[in-house]
């Protein structure tokens, strides 16, 4: 029996829904998809909580009635400045008698790592694994080899209690539940990077309109993820502030004559700014918007590259740079990336098999959380645990009936 | 803000977060969803009440005899057996039946059948069933009477009414005379003995069940001396004071006085008496009274 699933982006300009449909096999379908503007939100951040509900609660509601199904459960984005990651280690010595892994082995050192207190005011999001070393070798699974002590780690994000708990009360107030949070740079690297680019390395970039959330891969495991509380709309802002005009227009200067890298041929080039060329409108210089979104873009890149630092090594990031988002669009954003970042940085696609309508960079992250919910995250050897959503689900759960 | 260990087994993730209790919903959609929710609840509990209401007027003895006309293809029932552990036989039932007239097994509501065979004073529990293809089976267990009450009746004559173990009083059918006469009979005041405002004969006997227990060890454990005794009365035998008694005339003991209580003890003492070879010479025993816990007064 096909099983019907749900995720929500709460972006800073749109709060996308997704409806999917898990066949037998495993196989994902995509039978609903909306998006709806929203004015709630502040880098990432509820700031009005009743404009945030109304926008998610209708995108939501329109993904239901697109999918001609109900979801009792969703995989939700989080995002936000303030989220913070942190290495979090642990290790167990084998226990048996002949030295061999034990899945319980794993588990002991799975608990050691997961002993750290999250701050006062803040609660875990997410402990993404990074690779098993056993007597200090890389391990894909080694329960069952010999060895003597297992060490084990987990990327460990946080953040504050009252901004997610604000998010998941969106959900909650809509009446279904919340399957798993999942942060919104590894949703979207899920879905723009697959796994061979994740064993190469890569850094994935996905530049929103409140915020910027990137992760890094190494060797196919997480090794830093982070969010610049800069995005889309700091660049109208500046475009509206620099050139005079109101942010509408600002936006719209930037969708349809917007370049993050200074063009030559943009010289004497001017542009109007409503396009009616009535009273009101007026003329601004091409390269005038080019300069002031250059200036914000390479200041980004300059805040990632600073944060990253050592971690930006051509030879732990064979696969390169990829950029992903509504503000990836940007033309000559790669150029800029790479000068700053100094490693080849190319626009992400997306798998083959995704209808071209869903394949947008905006979506990537909304799309990523669904395939990212519907991957086992467990240690090797552990079943996945599931749980029942929805009335029925309860008491199928209640009274012991598995998924 | 609680003061976290930093030691703790399990940290605090988004899940601690979760809002245990519902809240108010923050958008016209999620309203419009939570009425929505509401109303489907509501027509789910209308939908099990109307369920649970078929299956009640499905139940109902109306519809039994609607489903009954329905199934006039049945054939009509050709056997009746009837079983009882007294006196009551197969032609009391047909006659107390009446004719079946073609009638099949399905238009039969053993229910009711079951349910006016109990209203019987004689039946104490009926059972009736259906074999197919055409057969009723009908088993009683009878009320047994301990004692006969003969009252006699205005134009002349009298009339035997059996007393049950509880003290209902009915006419019983079908005893053979026999039987009757070997039941002591039952002598009360005319005070004790009321009549029913149904109109089927009397009420309830009340201190019978008190003078069964007796009655029923006797026969049961003494029968020599029980198939001798003629008449029984009481007085308050539902109590344990001086005024309560249960005296039997018998051919050999003219009157004999049992205390309601420990019969057995007061029956053992009464066959070691006549067993004695005083009491076993005289033909006629003038009284016995055996109420005086551990004596026993008797009057050759």
């Amino acid at each position: 029996m096909s099983k019907i699933i749900g995720s929500v982006e709460i972006g800073t300009s749109h709060s996308k829904a997704l409806v999917g449909e898990v066949g037998e096999n495993g196989s994902l379908r995509i039978i609903g998809m909306a998006s709806r503007p929203n004015e709630g939100m502040r880098k990432g951040e509820i700031n009005d909580f009743p404009k945030v509900a109304s926008s998610v609660h209708a995108a939501i509601a329109d993904a239901e009635k697109m999918s001609g199904t109900t979801i009792d459960s969703v995989y939700l984005a989080q995002s936000g400045s303030h989220l913070k990651g942190r290495m979090l280690h642990g290790s167990a010595y084998v226990s048996s008698s002949d030295n061999r892994v034990a899945v319980t082995d794993l588990e002991r050192a799975s608990e050691e790592a997961h002993r750290r207190e999250a701050d006062e005011g803040r609660n875990y999001v997410h402990f993404v694994r990074t690779p098993i070393l056993l007597d200090g070798q890389v391990r894909e699974d080694p329960v069952g080899m010999q060895g003597k002590k297992v060490d084990l780690s987990y990327w460990a994000i946080d953040g504050d209690e009252q901004a997610m708990r604000s998010s998941i009360h969106v959900i909650s107030n809509y009446n279904i539940e919340v399957a798993d949070l999942i942060v919104s740079s590894i949703a979207s690297a899920t879905m723009v990077a697959g796994p061979d680019l994740r064993r190469a390395g890569v850094l994935v970039i996905d530049l929103g309109a409140g915020v910027t959330d990137f992760v890094l891969y190494r060797q196919g495991f997480v090794a830093h993820s982070g969010v610049i509380p800069v995005g889309g709309d700091h660049v109208t802002g500046d475009l509206s502030m620099g050139l005079r005009i109101l942010e509408r227009y600002a936006e719209k200067l930037k969708l349809e004559h917007g370049k993050a890298a200074p063009d030559p041929t943009d010289e004497k080039q001017e542009v109007w700014m409503v396009g009616d060329r009535t009273i009101g409108d007026r003329s601004v210089s091409r390269k005038a918007i080019t300069d002031v979104i250059h200036v914000r873009i390479v200041e980004l890149f300059e805040i990632i590259h600073k944060e990253l630092g050592e971690l930006l090594s051509p030879e732990d990031l064979k696969g390169g740079i990829l950029l992903t988002g509504g503000g990836s669009q940007l033309p000559g954003i790669e150029q800029v990336a790479s000068k700053v970042l100094g490693l080849p940085v190319s626009k992400a696609g997306f798998p083959a098999g995704i209808s071209p309508e869903l394949a947008q960079p905006e979506n990537a992250t909304v799309l990523g959380l669904l395939h990212y919910g519907l991957q086992d995250h467990g240690l090797p050897g552990q079943s996945k645990t599931a749980h029942q959503t929805g009335f029925f689900g309860k008491i199928a759960e209640m009274v012991g009936i598995k998924p | 803000m609680m003061n976290k260990d930093k030691k703790k087994t399990t940290p605090s993730t988004w899940r601690d977060l979760l809002p245990q209790s519902p809240r108010r919903p923050a958008s016209k959609t999620a309203s419009r969803k939570r009425f929505l929710n509401l109303t489907k609840s509501f027509f789910i509990l209308l939908l099990l009440a109307a369920l649970g209401s078929g299956a009640w007027w499905m139940s109902r003895s109306d519809f039994k005899e609607e489903i009954l006309s329905w199934n006039r293809m049945d054939p009509p029932i050709s056997r009746v057996t009837f079983e009882s552990d007294g006196a009551l036989d197969h032609y009391w039932f047909q006659n107390w039946f009446g004719p079946l007239r073609g009638r099949s097994l399905m238009q039969i509501d053993i229910e009711e059948l079951q349910s006016e065979l109990s209203k019987e004073p004689q039946i104490a529990h009926a059972r009736v069933s259906r074999l197919f293809p055409s057969t009723l089976e009908v088993r009683v267990i009878e009320e047994t009477p301990v004692l006969v009450l003969r009252l006699g009746k205005r134009g002349g004559g009298f009339q035997d009414w059996m007393v049950s173990s509880n003290g209902d009083l009915y006419q019983g059918t079908r005893y053979s005379p026999n039987a009757v006469s070997l039941l002591p009979s039952l002598s009360i005041s005319p005070k004790q003995l009321k009549i029913d405002p149904a109109g089927k004969g009397y009420r309830r006997l009340e201190g019978i069940a008190a003078v069964t227990p007796l009655l029923e060890l006797a026969r049961r454990e003494y029968p020599a001396i029980y198939r001798d005794w003629k008449v029984v009365s009481y007085a308050n035998p539902e109590e344990t004071g001086p005024g309560s008694y249960v005296k039997v005339v018998a051919g050999k003991v003219r009157n004999l006085r049992f205390s309601p209580t420990n019969y057995a003890a007061q029956m053992k003492r009464l066959q070691y008496l006549l067993l004695e070879p005083d009491f076993r010479r005289q033909p006629v025993v003038e009284s016995i009274d055996l109420s005086h816990d551990r004596s026993v007064f008797a009057k050759l």
